[in-house]
Formats: structure tokens, C-alpha cells, sequence
């Protein structure tokens, strides 16, 4: 059995799941002061009447570590940044520790300039005379060569708690990133540790001995040993659980469009041939891009709750939100209102949305029917329009050889699936714009728990080999070691995928060849003088997010049991 | 976050799966490095620069421009295409107000393709920037354009295709033709008789280093481009005047290429030429780019640049200054006549040698002195692998009789010309003779 639980901004869900069939399911609200509260709850509740030793796995996704950062709870870091020529490394600056090693790599790894270690020295004295304890060590190129960041890292090792190394954290390039990256991750790791330590604690209470997973922002998982080393991974796990959970009951295998409608937000995922469109590089946290790899998810400020205005004539619905429709008891009126008026609903208390709604229709020489209809008006069109974008953003995604220009598939979504409270009203007027199928699933009020219990562990590796230096290497694995002359493209994409494989199994995950897949495998000739010199290639091989298994959902005998 | 102050679209294409043989220096990985380099400074993650892909030039995007024979499948492969189609796309980004400047980092380069292309001369089929050029006119109207070359070499072709176009004003910065491939682009060529003072060529002596480059542009190109006034400018972007590049001898660097376009502020530039993938392309490129959106480079720097080593002699720099101050009257007066006629008609007869195939093209243009229009134009081309074949040229304004004589020719049986390709801008009709 595998329970999943997501701890979401308002409310933790949890389900329990045995092979296809969804044992229990349970709601409790999110109690930002204690996690494990909120996670007790919705064991005591999906546990009950179970053998709690019967649970293999345990899938969490938590909003810890993005709600730490919010609210400032994170520790000081001391960002020692080795840069060189280019972009000037001050640009990235953050936090209130951050120093500049002179020193510099180049695209090849090459070292131009020696690490200065008087500057490395001072930039220690600094931070540890300002009481700091967790680091983050980024040099340009460090992918490359790690040379600096392994220095660095020993001179720190015995003094500092926690150190982020560049290279380890992605062999992508973009070094503004992985300083940003390494930053949030030492920033994020204290809290996390220790929220780590009591959830063991308490699973042990429960008699669960089940392996533990945190989720990742691009809807896989990663075992908790792991986690401990890279907790920013954890971040923005939230909708990506959704848009798994989604795909676990609805069997989505084409193009397909995820729209998640809340009382703020309306947020978009796409589809691919059945797989989660990711960030190209990474999510962006506080405004700085990072290399989190993260679904692609696009946010519009509209939901049920969004504040109703007239402007010049305008109709403006969010992305200002007061509070609840007046259907619930809030005092200005919102789109879920609006709604209510056109009939498409019938929520709450519906005296109240006509006559919200009525009161700031009169306001501007409108009926109430009127207003109502062009606020849905603008919600529709605003939500297609993104719609729209996203599509057009998806197909011309930059490409690198003419075989990608002439073989390109377009993204094509012929499929809309909706969650979140205000889907059902939608449907219809959706479906009209977009001329696509549009589906509410079933369950979809826990599809957030359901995507965290079944989706399965992800991961990639870039391996770069330069036949030219005889060098071989794999950043993230900390694998720099030489190949010989002949190594080539076979031999290579071969080794990504073994070495994916074997670094999952030391995680205590196994998976078998064929579901690693390879996303870039190039062999360049590198000329010297006129002469073929040697190879440069270049492998990325990753472990999609895919759920291990499709709830059955012709069994409607679940209910969800929430406690007050 | 850095932001740029004029926002850049970079059309980047590294055409990773294409190149002309084994180990060309025109080959694969041409942009590899450069494009680890943009990818290490999150050149990307600069907020108003972009990337976008390139469109795909159509036949009709290539006929427009040029005469291929013996057919454009013959002369265009898909990577020429594509080349073609990422200026294309720089264009339409400016040109729709996308983005205020844009960036086509493309390979294979075109500025030694002529109007006529019987095959690869310099690594070049299908010119690049005319195409776009074309295809710019053909959407937004005929437009004053200029187009600077800082490419190497002398940007032979493109300074053929718009030889008779008064219109398109084409500068040439590169190394003294008596020294490297293809061997032109002094003062003396100057424009057709239609168009004399609109083609400027500045030959450089070997070893230019930043303040020659920066000099030229200064005392000839601005103050022409400042009379000039064109609507557009253009940089053919060839980065192989680096002091690293293995093919030529000039020593320009990353700083002083960044500050050119700092000053040239081209509304489009287009990669040509440049060899030194490893040393040069990654740093210049960035310079480039980061110069073109207005934000800071003054730490792009090769690792191992050192401007007291690549500056010029005094010699060097005496002649340059020297040069550049007969140079505007090449522009501003420039000498009439000279072009020799048949009756009404500018004749040149000429021998075209294209150093990739080794082949030598024999070409015959008549040039119309028409009263009414900018006159006809009838280009005869042989070599041994296609023929005698036959290109007619109709301008934007042709007159009813040069149009009527374009057709009369064109729609001739059995006139001994193999291929016959009419290029008819007035009504925009571009075909092979069926």
C-alpha cells in the first residue's frame, strides 16, 4: 500500500492506495506551526482499520520549504562565488554574505586565472565572525571542471553544518542559476532537516515503516536520504502533484491542457504525448531564475474569488482578491457570484451574490444580468487567451538542428482537463471557446494526494566526454575521471544510462532501462589544424515523472473524510 | 536581474546536424562553444532578450533575391534554408516591433553568394541577408537599408547582389583584398552607374586591432550612414577579424567588436564568417549580444587578451587613418562612368570562380539605362555543369516596356538556354521558365 499526502496552502490531503484502488482519503487544514499535526490527522484518519506496516511507501509533498522562504525563516548563507570574465557575478548577488573570489574557468574547464585564497580566506573570516554555518560554493564553469568548488569545500568541510556545491546540484550550465540554486538550498536546508527528523520520528509512532519520498517540483519524487541533500528540489511540489494526480485518473496519453481553477488563481499545465511539459531550465523562486526543474505551469490571476470592478466603462475581474464570494459570506462581490447570477451555479447563498452583484451593476448604469455575463466574458477570454499563449510558447520552443525543424511535432491539445471548485461551471463555456473536449475527472478534490502516492522517483544526469582532453564528465555525480580515445557517442549514451540507473538504485530505487530516457545525445568532431582532433560529445539522460499506476475509478465508495 | 535596455531577439541555430565535409571549418560545432558560453551567463535569463527559432525560407524567399541555376534545389539544402530563415525571422522580429533589435546567430553564412549561384563560393550559397533583405521589402515596401559588413573577408557577394541598387547602401570593413580571399573590395568598386557611391569598400591592412576597426567606423561609416539615413541597418556580423582566427590576420577582439555595434547600432545583425570557435566566437558573440541590448560588457574578455600584444604598429595605424580619409569621397563624390554600354544597355562580362567546387561561372548582364524605370535586367550565365541559362530581373517600378520585353524574352522556345529563371519584382513573380 502507499499512502500520499500534499500539505497545500489551506489544507493537507492524504490518501491511502492499495495497487489501483483507493483505500481512503482524508482533509485536515494546514497548520503552518505544526506540519506534523496536520500530517497526524490525515493518518489517523486514512490509517484507520489499516496494518500500518502494510504501507511500502509514503509520498509527501510539502510546502516547508517554499513557506520558509516566504516568511524569512531561513538560515544566513555564505555565497562564496568564483566568476571570471563575461556577465559580472555581482549580478547575482544574494543574501547578506555574499563574497567574490577572484579566480577563473573557461567553457572547456580550462583554469585562466588561479583561485585567489587570500580573498578565499577573508570571504571565511567574515562569515564565520558573523556566525554563519551554511554555504553555498559557486565557480562559472564549475560543471566543467569542479576544481574551485572541491578547494573550497575543503577548506570549509570541517567548519561550516551544511555546504551546497555548484556542480553537484545540476551539470546544466548558467551560473547565475546554480549560485541562486545552491544559495535557496543551504538556505532551506536547517529547517528542512530538522522538520525531517520529527516526521521519522513520528511516522515511527505510527508504526509506518515505509521508505519516505519527497516530492519535486516536477512531479517526481526523490527519496528522503536525497532530499536531505537537496531540499530545494521539494519546492513548488504542489501543483505539480495535481497535474500527476490528474494523470493517474483521467490515463491522459495525448496532448492535453490541465487547468486547476482555485479561489485566486487559475493555474495551467500542458500535456505532451501523456508527459508534463518541465521548465526548460527552472523555476524562478523569490524572482531569481534557478535550475529546479519544475512543471511548466502557468498562472492567471483569475479564480472564483476574484474581486469584481468597473473601470471606465470596463469590466475588470482580478487579480485582486478580498475575500470569499458573497455566496460565502464576504461583502464584495466575485466571479463565483456572478455566476450565481447567471444561473451556471447555484453556490452558497445565492440571495446574496444578486445582490452584490446588482448593487456595483447599478453603480455604473448596468443590470446586474449584464455585469454578470460580461465578468464571465472576461474570465473566458482571459483564460484562452492564455490558453492560447501557452500553446504558441510550447511550439516554438527554440530547436538546434534542421532534423528538429523538419521532424517537429506541434503540440497540439485536443483535451482540457479541469479541477479545482469552480470547474463544473466552466466546462461548458470552455469547451464553446476552445472548441477542445473539455473533462472534470472524478476525485479530483484529492487528485493533489492521489499524483503525490503514485507518482514515482525522476531524475537526470548530463555527461559530458571530451575525447580531445580524455576527459569524461558527470558533474552531478561528481564523476570527472579520463576515457580513452576511442570513447564514442554508443559508449557514451550507454553510460548515462547505466550510471542514471545505478545512482537511483543507490537511492533505493530501482528502474529498469528502458524508462531512462535519453534527451540529447551529440557527438561533434572537434577539428584542430584541419585534422579530427577527437569528439566532444554530449548526453542528457533523465527518468520522466509517470505515475506507477491508474486508480480505478468505477469504485465511488470513497469518501472524503475532512475533519473540522 | 539584468535587464537589457533595447530588447534583443537572438535567432540562435547552430545547425549541429550539417556541415560542408568531415572537417571544414564551416562544420558542426562551429557555435557549440558559443552557445555553452550563452548558456553559463544565463544570457537568456536577461530580462527583454529572447530566443526564437528560425522560419524556414521558401523558394519564393530565394528566387526573389537570387537566380539559382540550374534550380534552387540544386543551390539551397535544407541548412541554407533554414540560415536563411533565422535573418528572416531577425527581420520579422524588428520589423513587427517584437523586439527593438535582433540577432541572427546562424550557420552556414552568405555574404559570398552573388545574384546569380551556379554553387558554394566562400562557404556560401544563398546570401543570408539579401534573402532577408528581400523578403523585408516584399512585406514592408522598399526600404533604404544599409548593410555593414565587418565580416573578414570582403563581403563580395552581397556587394553583387545590390551593385545596381541605389537604395541599398553596402559597406565593406575587411582585410586588404591583395591579401585574402576573395581577392576584391577596394575603393574603386564603387556602385553600378545607377548606383555609384552605394557600395564603400575599406580595406584594411593585416593586423588591424581595435582602434583601426574603431577609426574606420568612426571617420567613414557613421558619417556616411549619417547621410545616408537608412531605414534600416544591417551588420553582417563575421567575427573572423578575431587575433585568434585560424584563416585570416586581423586582431580585433571581443571588447572592440562589442563597442562596434555599440556605436553601429544595428537594428539587425546577421552572423557571417569566424573560425576560432573555442578562443573568439563564444566571447565575441557575447559581446556582440550584450552590446546590441545596451547592457554592460565591459568584463567580456578572452582569457587570453591582452591588448598591448594585438595593437596595431604605428605604421599600421598612419596608414589606416590615411585610408580612411580619402574613404568618404568614395561616398560623397563618387567617380561617374566608366561602366561600359551597348546602346541603351550597361554591359559587364565577367569570369566567376567558385573556390569550393572549382568551378568558373561566365557571365554576361545587360543593364537597361531605361527613362521610366530602373530598366531591365538580362543576366547570361554558363559554366560547364549547367549550361548556357538565362536570367531576367524586372524592378519594383519597371516601366510597361521593360516588362513587356522582360516577358517577350522569358516565354521564347528554343533560344538555346538551357534554364531561363524570370525575377520579377513589380508583380512579384518568381519562376523557371516551364
Amino acid at each position: 500500500m502507499r499512502i500520499g499526502i500534499d500539505i497545500g496552502g489551506t489544507h493537507t490531503d492524504g490518501v491511502l492506495i492499495d495497487g489501483e484502488r483507493l483505500i481512503a482519503a482524508a482533509k485536515a487544514p494546514t497548520l503552518y506551526d505544526n506540519l506534523l499535526e496536520s500530517i497526524s490527522q490525515v493518518l489517523n484518519s486514512i490509517l484507520l482499520n489499516q496494518d500500518p506496516k502494510a504501507v511500502r511507501t509514503l509520498n509527501l509533498s510539502t510546502t516547508l520549504n517554499t513557506n520558509a522562504i516566504v516568511t524569512g525563516n531561513i538560515d544566513p548563507v555564505g555565497v562564496l562565488v568564483v566568476g571570471g570574465p563575461g556577465i559580472a557575478p555581482e549580478t547575482y548577488r544574494v543574501g547578506d554574505h555574499y563574497h567574490l573570489i577572484p579566480g577563473s574557468l573557461d567553457h572547456l574547464g580550462t583554469e585562466t586565472a588561479p583561485l585567489d585564497l587570500e580573498a578565499l580566506q577573508a570571504a571565511f573570516t567574515d562569515c564565520f565572525e558573523k556566525g554563519v554555518k551554511t554555504f553555498a560554493v559557486v565557480a562559472k564553469f564549475s560543471p566543467r571542471n569542479p576544481v574551485f568548488e572541491n578547494t573550497i569545500r575543503g577548506y570549509l568541510q570541517e567548519r561550516a553544518d551544511f555546504i551546497s556545491s555548484g556542480h553537484l546540484i545540476s551539470g546544466q550550465l548558467n551560473f547565475g542559476r546554480r549560485i541562486h540554486t545552491a544559495y535557496y538550498n543551504s538556505a532551506v536546508w536547517r529547517n528542512f532537516h530538522t522538520f525531517s527528523t520529527a516526521l521519522m520520528e513520528s511516522l515511527r509512532g505510527f508504526n509506518i515503516q515505509a521508505e519516505v519520498n519527497i516530492l519535486k517540483a516536477d512531479g517526481g519524487t526523490m527519496p528522503m536520504s536525497r532530499a536531505l541533500e537537496t531540499p530545494v528540489q521539494s519546492i513548488f511540489s504542489g501543483p505539480a502533484a495535481s497535474v500527476m494526480g490528474i494523470l493517474a485518473i483521467t490515463r491522459t496519453s495525448s496532448d492535453a491542457l490541465i487547468l486547476d481553477i482555485g479561489g485566486t488563481t487559475t493555474d495551467v499545465a500542458i500535456f505532451a504525448g501523456g508527459q508534463p511539459l518541465l521548465e526548460r531550465e527552472g523555476i524562478s523562486i523569490e524572482g531569481r531564475p534557478t535550475l529546479v526543474r519544475a512543471m511548466h505551469v502557468e498562472s492567471i490571476g483569475i479564480g472564483g474569488d476574484s474581486l469584481l470592478q468597473v473601470e471606465q466603462d470596463q469590466v475588470l475581474v482580478g487579480p485582486k482578491r478580498i475575500g470569499p464570494c458573497m455566496a460565502r459570506g464576504g461583502f464584495s462581490p466575485t466571479l463565483m457570484d456572478a455566476f450565481n447570477v447567471l444561473k451556471l451555479a447555484a453556490f452558497g447563498d445565492e440571495q446574496r451574490s444578486v445582490e452584490g452583484v446588482e448593487a456595483l451593476a447599478v453603480a455604473h448604469g448596468m443590470t446586474g444580468m449584464q455585469l454578470a455575463s460580461k465578468a464571465m466574458d472576461v474570465a473566458i477570454n482571459a483564460i484562452s487567451a492564455k490558453i492560447e499563449d501557452l500553446i504558441a510558447l510550447v511550439n516554438s520552443r527554440p530547436v538546434y538542428t534542421i532534423h528538429e525543424i523538419l521532424e517537429d511535432r506541434p503540440i497540439f491539445p485536443t483535451r482540457l482537463i479541469m479541477i479545482g471548485g469552480p470547474a463544473a461551471v466552466f466546462k461548458e463555456l470552455l469547451q464553446t471557446r476552445l472548441g477542445m473536449e473539455v473533462v472534470v475527472p472524478p476525485l479530483y478534490e484529492v487528485a493533489n494526494a492521489i499524483g503525490a502516492a503514485l507518482t514515482r522517483s525522476t531524475s537526470y544526469l548530463d555527461l559530458t566526454a571530451d575525447t580531445v582532453k580524455g576527459m569524461l564528465s558527470v558533474p552531478r555525480l561528481a564523476i570527472y575521471r579520463s576515457v580513452p580515445r576511442n570513447y564514442d557517442l554508443e559508449a557514451a549514451t550507454s553510460e548515462a544510462r547505466s550510471l542514471l540507473i545505478d545512482d537511483l538504485e543507490q537511492a533505493g530505487v530501482s528502474i529498469s532501462a528502458d524508462e531512462v530516457q535519453i534527451t540529447q545525445a551529440d557527438s561533434f568532431n572537434v577539428v584542430e589544424d584541419f585534422y579530427t582532433a577527437g569528439r566532444n560529445i554530449r548526453v542528457v539522460s533523465q527518468v520522466q515523472p509517470a505515475v506507477i499506476a491508474h486508480i480505478d475509478t468505477g469504485n465511488t465508495g470513497i469518501r472524503v473524510n475532512s475533519r473540522p | 536581474m539584468l535587464k537589457a535596455k533595447s530588447s534583443l531577439g537572438v535567432i540562435f541555430f547552430p545547425a549541429y546536424d550539417w556541415a560542408i565535409s568531415e572537417t571544414h571549418p564551416e562544420r558542426e560545432e562551429r557555435l557549440l562553444y558559443t552557445q555553452d558560453q550563452f548558456r553559463e551567463e544565463g544570457l537568456f535569463d536577461i530580462q527583454g532578450i529572447t530566443e526564437h527559432r528560425p522560419l524556414r525560407a521558401t523558394d519564393q524567399d530565394i528566387l526573389r533575391t537570387h537566380f539559382c541555376f540550374p534550380s534552387v534545389d540544386a543551390i539551397a539544402t535544407e541548412s541554407h534554408r533554414i540560415s536563411a530563415g533565422g535573418a528572416i525571422q531577425a527581420a520579422r522580429l524588428v520589423m513587427e516591433k517584437e523586439t527593438r533589435r535582433a540577432f541572427a546567430l546562424v550557420r552556414p553564412p552568405g555574404h559570398h553568394a552573388m545574384k546569380v549561384v551556379q554553387g558554394n563560393r566562400g562557404f556560401c550559397n544563398v546570401n543570408i541577408e539579401a534573402v532577408m533583405i528581400e523578403w523585408i521589402r516584399e512585406h514592408y515596401g522598399q526600404k533604404r537599408i544599409a548593410i555593414v559588413d565587418t565580416d573578414c573577408h570582403h563581403g563580395d557577394g552581397t556587394q553583387d547582389v545590390y551593385w545596381h541598387d541605389p537604395d541599398v547602401l553596402f559597406i565593406s570593413m575587411h582585410q586588404d583584398g591583395r591579401t585574402l580571399y576573395p581577392g576584391t573590395g577596394f575603393p574603386e568598386e564603387n556602385g553600378g552607374p545607377m548606383a555609384a557611391g552605394r557600395t564603400v569598400n575599406i580595406p584594411l591592412p593585416p593586423n588591424t586591432s581595435d582602434e583601426g576597426y574603431l577609426h574606420a567606423l568612426e571617420h567613414v561609416v557613421l558619417p556616411i550612414l549619417a547621410d545616408f539615413k537608412p531605414e534600416l541597418i544591417v551588420n553582417s556580423a563575421g567575427q573572423d577579424n578575431h587575433y585568434s582566427d585560424p584563416i585570416t590576420n586581423m586582431c580585433f577582439s571581443a571588447q572592440g567588436y562589442a563597442r562596434l555595434n555599440e556605436m553601429l547600432k544595428p537594428d539587425i545583425a546577421v552572423l557571417e564568417g569566424g573560425y576560432a570557435i573555442k578562443g573568439a566566437l563564444p566571447y565575441v558573440n557575447l559581446g556582440i549580444c550584450l552590446a546590441m541590448a545596451g547592457c554592460d560588457y565591459s568584463a567580456v574578455l578572452e582569457p587570453d587578451f591582452n591588448p598591448e600584444l594585438i595593437r596595431e604598429q604605428p605604421d599600421t595605424m598612419n596608414y589606416i587613418k590615411r585610408l580612411c580619409q580619402q574613404m568618404t569621397d568614395v561616398y560623397f563624390s563618387p567617380k561617374q562612368g566608366g561602366a561600359d554600354r551597348e546602346g541603351r544597355y550597361f554591359v559587364r562580362e565577367r569570369d566567376i570562380y567558385y573556390d569550393t567546387e572549382n568551378i568558373t561561372e561566365k557571365q554576361r548582364e545587360e543593364l537597361k539605362d531605361c527613362d521610366s524605370c530602373s530598366g531591365i535586367r538580362i543576366i547570361q550565365s554558363q559554366t560547364r555543369r549547367t549550361g548556357a541559362c538565362l536570367g531576367i530581373e524586372l524592378p519594383f517600378n519597371c516601366c510597361p516596356d521593360c516588362e513587356q520585353q522582360g516577358y517577350e524574352r522569358f516565354n521564347r522556345k528554343h533560344d538555346g538556354f538551357k534554364v531561363a529563371q524570370m525575377l520579377d519584382r513589380k508583380n512579384k513573380h518568381y519562376a523557371y521558365r516551364p
